[in-house]
């Protein structure tokens, strides 16, 4: 009787956008609903971590960005340059000639394929039915650097402490565990806190010369693609 | 002269280009005869003779709004020297559907046209007002040289053709063992008799233009028979006319808002080639498209021009699949940068893989 007419209780991340959106920010709600939306998305479908949603740039006047954006560390590097790709591969051959020699020919085809450590990246949410134009990549751009800036630095704890959904399990946590962003998602991937210690994503990857950003679009189905767009000309990967 | 042949051979003239094409662009243009050695005789040397040098600036016919050129000495040099491909859009009356391989002439892109002009290499011919001037002010003297010249074209023409219908007899009797009858043959149709030689070569004989079929042929030795000419159909201009007149008031091509992103590009040493064929604007390749696959499916836009996201995805996707990036760009507007060809900026779109 009461069943009939009450409404479903909310979903997670109904739960996670009403929960985390601030009220007082620069930003109108909807552009902060899309960024939580995506976070979630990047979190429990792509299994990133370290996500921190950025309202103003993280450069030296800390002006506002032009919308709320994310950045986070993804599990595997997203973008290889093909130049670094060159290396890779050249390298690859080299420890398995060196493999061959030792062996004498025997388990040449066994030596595993180096992977690049993870790098942090910026992802731009946006809506599939939203118009967009140069001028205005351009001022996304212009607010942020190459690398986006570590998640445990000072300086934007209030910002993270305001905006950064992690879930519910998170929203439990006291105040002072939500500094370490890798606490909610250690639990699914233990081993992404020390992948992370060992190679530090900031020493510097020589062929990460240029911003970037993951372009995030939403559908109304929940659908979100994923593509790298780069703040120049920069050839393609040959994968 | 062999120039002025070559020009009027369709056939030939398609060998040419082709030739010339692949070995400039490839850098291979010291020695023709040892890349290919069985090439027709004539095409071989037409290669090597033609003069392929060419003067800044050059003309580029404007015709219905179209950029053409007609000169393969020109379309070869601007592929060489300023990484400008164009389109070949020339068929043979011959071969009709095949588009393949297309002759002259080249179409430009207004984009093209305008860079080359721009930057001084080039000057815009409205070819009508041209030809119309040209050939109604043209002189008795000149009117008369240019007929002579094409009389002896056509002379040339039927000794040569001449030359080859007795060449391929011998070599056919050659084949069959039967040289010492040609020899014989020979020395009695000097003689007397000149019926034995018009068996040989019907079918050439049929198509030889001006040979009525009822008179005999003249004999081999007396070859320079002074009344076989060829009719020649002039299928170029320039000559008779000459390229002098040279208008300053022809405008700059009108071009597209995706003009900068164009000149960029270019400027970049990219080959930029039209690419609808491949969905977008311009297909930007790092080099000759002969010899690079092509790095940017590119559109151009103004810098505040609205576009869908799906597009940007769309390109994304598109470009990701065949190893492009999808690229827009344009130029950026109350930018600090004071320089005129720094304030383009472009994105690289590529499929994130997650």
């Amino acid at each position: 009787m009461a069943a009939a007419t009450a409404s479903p209780p909310p979903s997670a991340l109904t739960k996670l956008i009403s929960a985390h959106t601030p009220t007082d920010s620069t930003h109108p709600a909807h552009l902060h609903h899309l960024a939580l939306q995506i976070q979630h998305n990047l979190q429990h479908q792509h299994l990133w971590t370290a996500l921190t949603i950025h309202t103003h740039s993280p450069l030296a006047p800390y002006s506002p960005l032009p919308r709320p954006l994310i950045s986070g560390l993804p599990p595997q590097r997203l973008y290889v340059h093909p130049d670094e790709q060159v290396e890779l591969l050249a390298r690859e051959a080299r420890r398995r000639r060196e493999g061959k020699k030792g062996e004498g020919g025997k388990g040449e085809e066994k030596v595993d394929r180096e992977k690049p450590p993870p790098e942090r990246e910026w992802v731009l949410p946006t809506h599939v039915r939203e118009k967009w134009s140069l001028r205005r990549f351009g001022e996304v751009f212009e607010g942020i650097g190459v690398v986006p800036p570590e998640p445990t630095e000072s300086g934007m704890d209030e910002e993270r402490g305001a905006t950064s959904g992690r879930g519910e399990r998170q929203e439990q946590k006291a105040d002072g565990e939500v500094n370490a962003d890798v606490d909610t998602t250690g639990a699914v991937r233990p081993e992404g806190t020390e992948r992370e210690g060992e190679k530090p994503e900031s020493a510097a990857n020589k062929w990460r010369t240029l911003k970037r950003v993951v372009l995030a679009t939403l559908d109304d189905d929940s659908t979100v693609v994923y593509y790298v767009v780069h703040d120049g000309i920069v050839k393609p990967r040959q994968n | 002269m062999t120039s002025h042949r070559e020009l009027f051979d369709p056939t030939n003239l398609k060998l040419a280009i082709h030739m010339r094409s692949l070995t400039e662009t490839l850098h291979l243009h010291q020695e023709d005869e040892r890349h290919y050695p069985d090439h027709p005789d004539e095409a071989k040397s037409a290669v090597k003779m033609a003069d392929t040098s060419v003067s800044e600036p050059f003309p580029i016919s404007l015709i219905a709004n179209r950029y053409l050129l007609y000169d393969i000495n020109t379309i070869t040099y601007i592929r060489r020297k300023h990484c400008i491909c164009g389109v070949l859009i020339g068929g043979l009356p011959q071969a009709p559907s095949q588009n393949v391989f297309c002759g002259i002439p080249l179409e430009l892109m207004p984009e093209e046209a305008r860079l080359l002009v721009e930057e001084g290499h080039a000057y815009i011919v409205e070819d009508v007002e041209a030809h119309m001037a040209g050939f109604l002010d043209m002189s008795e003297e000149e009117r008369n040289a240019f007929m002579s010249a094409v009389e002896s074209q056509g002379r040339d023409a039927a000794k040569a053709k001449k030359r080859r219908a007795g060449d391929n007899k011998e070599r056919a009797l050659k084949e069959k063992n039967l040289h010492r009858l040609v020899q014989e043959s020979q020395t009695r149709q000097a003689s007397a008799s000149p019926d034995a030689t018009n068996t040989a070569d019907t079918d050439e004989s049929l198509f030889a233009y001006p040979s009525p079929p009822a008179s005999p042929p003249p004999p081999r030795a007396s070859s320079t028979a002074p009344g076989e000419i060829f009719g020649i159909t002039p299928s170029t201009s320039y000559p008779p006319l000459t390229m002098s007149v040279r208008s300053t008031n022809q405008p700059l091509p009108a071009v597209p808002r995706s003009y900068p992103l164009f000149r960029h590009l270019h400027s970049k040493g990219y080959f930029v080639t039209p690419g609808l064929r491949f969905g977008c604007q311009y297909v930007a390749y790092p080099g000759d498209p002969l010899r690079f696959h092509s790095h940017f499916l590119t559109v151009g836009m103004d810098w505040d021009e609205k576009f869908d996201l799906r597009d940007v995805v769309g390109g994304g996707r598109l470009g990701t699949g065949v190893k492009k990036a999808y690229l827009i760009g344009g130029k950026e507007e109350n930018s600090e940068k004071a320089d005129e060809d720094d304030d383009i900026r472009a994105f690289s779109v590529e499929w994130a893989y997650m």
